[in-house]
């Protein structure tokens, strides 16, 4: 354990202190690239460092890139807004390509959520799993994608980024999985590109037709530049928004993720559900809205019914399952609900939250996939009907597990209540204020949705951890060691400081956020 | 004036391939000694392209190398395309020693002989500029090939694939001829760019039609398009693996550098390229909808990459299509791309089927159990066929798809990427078997030194090209401004 926490604190200090100091002079390494790097190094060291320090070299720089995440959403200069630390170098002129990253108001907090995932992943899965260099390489890569992907500013990198992920998550679930992983592995591999060949022609189609030859993120979403026609628009906008669907899980293009992280390794879910998910969403904040404003408002409604259609038939779904971890699986789904059905308000309220969901919900359901982790190791099931009183024998598992299910709820004080009830007030405005109409009448049903899901949790937290004592296996349980709780602080502990103090989360995503509805133009 | 530097590459080629009769004839038992000859060949031929003149194609000289009245040039275009050429079957070479080893070839030395013949064929077809030389080229490169193919004496799936080849390959030289003589006939000349001129200053006749038509399918028969196809599948499974994929690779390259030396040179009059380049688009979705679906059904691994082999074609053609610097410059990425990709995955193949002898998808089961190595390279290679990063057949994609979608076939990239989506599945079919399933015999499978070394290389070309593709895309842009 001292170990462990020596190796974690010392990178991180170095990550936050030492690195981008004057001591190394001022532009000693560019911040944002080596931030996007740390995973590539950590995948290289743990391939080529003997198997029994793979897991160590994994730590070390994760929890080094955490310092750097830390460093960058303390430096950044919410009052200035737009995107700072950018870093540019010339690539194919010809074809308008070039390596550009910058981090903004919006990206900003998500660095923070994709580092914090990776370093509770390393630690969710210390008991070396079969092959561990193999295993963390992919992890760390899996990683790097999501880095590089939320800090891209150019499309052909975004894009690059994001598929970088598949291939890992694919051999992940694959090798590492349980239950049946090979047809999970393949659905997870085929259906997100599917939806990424969506994607990728969205973009060559936006590259195209700007006439600016430009991948550009920041040139191509600005309309004074560009000048799409709004039949354009109309057209291209539910291509991207399918393509970025399909990454969010939106209904009915969710069938892979259940199976993908039911079947995946505790990490790779974690990693999975809590940070590729996002993506999809910050593609359409990123990418979609800006530069297809009216396609946006012309289809958005649509999106919102399909929203709340995600979080009332995945949270009915859930309700069925006897399986913990598809339980949360399905959770995972419902609650991309919010954050879509945020982003279709077209509204300052609604959009902070949606962005607000995007970390709570990847804080959130790390955690708890991190917790049926654990309980699958210690009773070696994970049906909750064969489960009961387990805090009787864990109670620091059985009180974690309360936390979660109160966070999953969104009880006040947890980052989901504040994320999900600016989602609310801004459905809430757009409806009734001269948004989008549709939203008074989904309003009611997106609040009911909530109280299924205060249902199957408590259900499930009744079921499995208190009455009578019944597990599979005899034989003594151990409660969680500090080592299998560090990690599940450290989530828990980010989701309570957004929850107890959202002010300066929320002032940062409004940094980019507000110039955004601006440009938008708010409703017709 | 006769510039022998424009056809050193050539000469190198050719006089290895009688040295190694020569040594076959004499020492028969010396089966190292022609594997290296043959090697050495390939690489000396290598090393004469900086020599021609064009300075590794990089910077393009004003005056490359020519000979026989500018029948033969060593531009910047022909030098990429013969360095492609040589790569392949320097590989393909690699491939071919264990293979012919465990079948007990008795003639080696003609083998190799007849391989680098054929390659000597495929090389100066890239630096062609007049139709007689280029094809008699071609028919140098099928005619080696048609014998490759039915090396196998005794198996009757080799010779059949050879009889196949051989009668649609002449009949197929026998249409793009036919093509050939009405543009002669038309034109009164057989140099490409005078041709073009000819047909730019007279008015457009409906005997030009026709004549396009005929070499637009003796082509495509060549490269594979579909409908032209039928053979492919057939003559892929049929040949000794090795000749699959040198098939696969140096022949549709050798045919993309007469495509794009014949169309972009001689056949840019405004009535001809609207004929041409529509039946191309034609051909070029239906080769990326029928190669891929009729991929997906495959259970044995060179039938399917020869069905996937027809699909790659279909995205190259786009390249073709766009044209100019990007087009051209796309295509030749990509071609590179294509080249590492799909000679590893045939590299990983030979190594394996030398010792299972199975060549169905799942004697790859627990590949990665009995030699890691060969799984990854086999995964990198299909990755990267597939069209994901980041591998380098990502971004050879993309370069192709913009530069299509900038000249206005934003439908056949579509279709590309839709169809990329859908050829994952198939490939994905044998990474599960290499990756996630047991091994049936667990021994390990020992790769030498040789194929590892050349694995690695293959590993290292499909990884950078990934991550960093600009200086080979902009080597590719600049061969590619020699024809415009």
């Amino acid at each position: 354990m001292i170990s462990i926490l020596t190796v974690s604190l010392v990178p991180l200090a170095l990550g936050l202190f030492l690195f981008h100091s004057e001591a190394l002079g001022p532009n000693a390494l560019p911040l944002l690239s080596t931030y996007m790097a740390l995973p590539l190094v950590a995948a290289l060291a743990s391939f080529w460092a003997p198997a029994r320090l793979a897991r160590w070299a994994t730590l070390f720089f994760a929890s080094a890139q955490l310092g750097l995440a830390l460093k960058i959403f303390c430096l950044y200069q919410t009052a200035l807004g737009g995107y700072q630390f950018t870093e540019q170098f010339p690539g194919l002129e010809g074809l308008g390509l070039h390596y550009a990253l910058g981090v903004d108001g919006l990206s900003a907090p998500l660095l923070i959520l994709v580092s914090a995932v990776y370093w509770a992943g390393v630690l969710a899965s210390w008991d070396s799993p079969a092959r561990p260099k193999e295993y963390f390489a992919f992890f760390s890569l899996m990683t790097a994608g999501a880095a590089g992907a939320f800090l891209s500013l150019d499309l052909f990198f975004f894009f690059l980024f994001y598929e970088l992920d598949i291939l890992p998550m694919f051999l992940l679930i694959g090798i590492w999985g349980s239950g049946r992983k090979q047809y999970a592995a393949t659905k997870f591999a085929l259906y997100l590109v599917g939806g990424s060949a969506l994607i990728l022609v969205g973009f060559l189609a936006l590259h195209f037709a700007s006439g600016i030859n430009s991948f550009d993120i920041r040139v191509l979403g600005d309309l004074a530049q560009t000048g799409f026609s709004p039949a354009f628009q109309n057209f291209w906008f539910p291509v991207l928004g399918v393509g970025f669907g399909v990454l969010l899980a939106l209904i009915p293009f969710h069938t892979w993720s259940p199976d993908a992280y039911a079947s995946a390794p505790t990490a790779a879910s974690m990693m999975n559900a809590g940070v590729l998910k996002t993506l999809g969403g910050y593609g359409l904040l990123r990418v979609a809205l800006p530069a297809l404003p009216d396609g946006a408002k012309h289809w958005l409604p649509l999106f919102a019914v399909l929203a709340v259609l995600n979080m009332l038939y995945a949270s009915l779904v859930a309700l069925r399952q006897k399986d913990i971890k598809y339980v949360v699986a399905y959770s995972s789904v419902a609650h991309c609900g919010y954050l879509v059905l945020g982003i279709c308000t077209l509204e300052a309220t609604g959009f902070s939250g949606a962005a607000l969901q995007m970390v709570s919900q990847g804080l959130l359901t790390a955690f708890a996939f991190g917790l049926v982790g654990l309980i699958e190791n210690r009773t070696g099931t994970r049906q909750w009907e064969q489960l009961g009183g387990l805090s009787a024998l864990a109670p620091v598992l059985g009180g974690l597990f309360m936390l979660n299910t109160m966070a999953n709820v969104g009880l006040p004080g947890f980052s989901s209540f504040v994320a999900e009830f600016m989602v609310f007030l801004g459905a809430f405005r757009s409806g009734f204020e001269g948004g989008f109409a549709i939203l008074k009448i989904l309003f009611p049903i997106a609040v009911t949705a909530i109280v299924i899901g205060a249902v199957y949790y408590l259900r499930l937290m009744q079921n499995v951890f208190f009455g009578p004592v019944r597990r599979p296996t005899e034989g003594p349980f151990v409660d969680l060691r500090s080592r299998e709780i560090l990690p599940l602080v450290l989530l828990l502990v980010l989701s309570l400081a957004i929850g107890l103090y959202p002010k300066p989360w929320a002032d940062m995503v409004n940094s980019s956020l507000v110039p955004l509805i601006d440009h938008l133009g708010g409703f017709k | 004036m006769i510039e022998f530097s424009a056809f050193q590459t050539e000469i190198w080629l050719i006089a290895t391939a009688l040295l190694i009769i020569g040594v076959g004839l004499f020492l028969p038992g010396q089966k190292k000694a022609m594997d290296w000859l043959a090697l050495l060949g390939v690489l000396g031929a290598l090393l004469t392209l900086p020599c021609s003149g064009s300075r590794c194609g990089a910077v393009v000289c004003a005056m490359p190398p020519e000979a026989f009245h500018g029948f033969l040039r060593v531009d910047g275009l022909a030098v990429f395309f013969k360095g492609l050429i040589l790569l392949g079957t320097f590989l393909a070479l690699v491939a071919s020693f264990r293979y012919l080893d465990s079948q007990a070839v008795r003639h080696r030395s003609e083998f190799l002989a007849i391989l680098l013949f054929s390659a000597a064929g495929a090389t100066s077809l890239a630096g062609s500029q007049e139709l007689i030389t280029l094809y008699v080229s071609l028919e140098t490169l099928t005619i080696s090939s048609f014998l490759l193919a039915a090396f196998l004496k005794k198996d009757k799936a080799s010779n059949e694939a050879g009889l196949k080849y051989l009668l649609l390959g002449a009949f197929s030289s026998a249409l793009l001829l036919f093509g050939f003589s009405y543009l002669y006939g038309l034109t009164g000349t057989t140099v490409i760019a005078e041709m073009g001129k000819s047909l730019l200053a007279q008015p457009s006749s409906a005997i030009e039609v026709l004549a396009v038509i005929l070499v637009v399918a003796g082509l495509a028969f060549k490269i594979s398009l579909a409908p032209f196809h039928m053979w492919t599948p057939d003559v892929y499974e049929g040949a000794p693996l090795p000749v699959t994929a040198y098939l696969s690779v140096v022949s549709k390259i050798a045919g993309f550098a007469a495509l794009a030396r014949i169309f972009w040179v001689g056949l840019t009059a405004p009535a001809l390229l609207p004929v041409w380049t529509g039946l191309f688009a034609v051909l070029a979705a239906l080769s990326m909808i029928l190669g891929n679906l009729e991929a997906l059904p495959q259970t044995n691994l060179k039938r399917l990459m020869g069905y996937s082999s027809i699909a790659q074609a279909g995205y190259l053609v786009t390249g073709l299509l766009a044209g100019g610097t990007l087009g051209i410059g796309a295509l030749l990425f990509y071609l590179a791309a294509y080249l590492f990709a799909n000679l590893g995955v045939f590299l990983v193949a030979a190594v394996v089927s030398s010792k299972t002898g199975g060549e169905r998808i799942v004697d790859y089961a627990g590949l990665w159990k009995r030699e890691p190595f060969l799984a990854a390279v086999l995964t990198a290679g299909l990755f990267s066929l597939a069209g994901l990063p980041p591998f380098a057949g990502f971004a050879g994609k993309w370069f192709l798809f913009s530069a299509a979608v900038a000249k206005g076939y934003t439908w056949l990239a579509l279709l590309g990427v839709l169809f990329s989506a859908v050829s994952l599945y198939y490939y994905l079919q044998i990474v599960r078997q290499a990756l996630l399933a047991e091994p049936k015999d667990p021994s390990p499978i020992e790769a030498g030194l040789l194929e590892k070394c050349v694995l690695g290389f293959c590993l290292m070309a499909i990884v950078l090209f990934g991550f960093w593709p600009t200086p080979i895309a902009q080597w590719a842009q600049s061969a590619a401004s020699s024809l415009f």
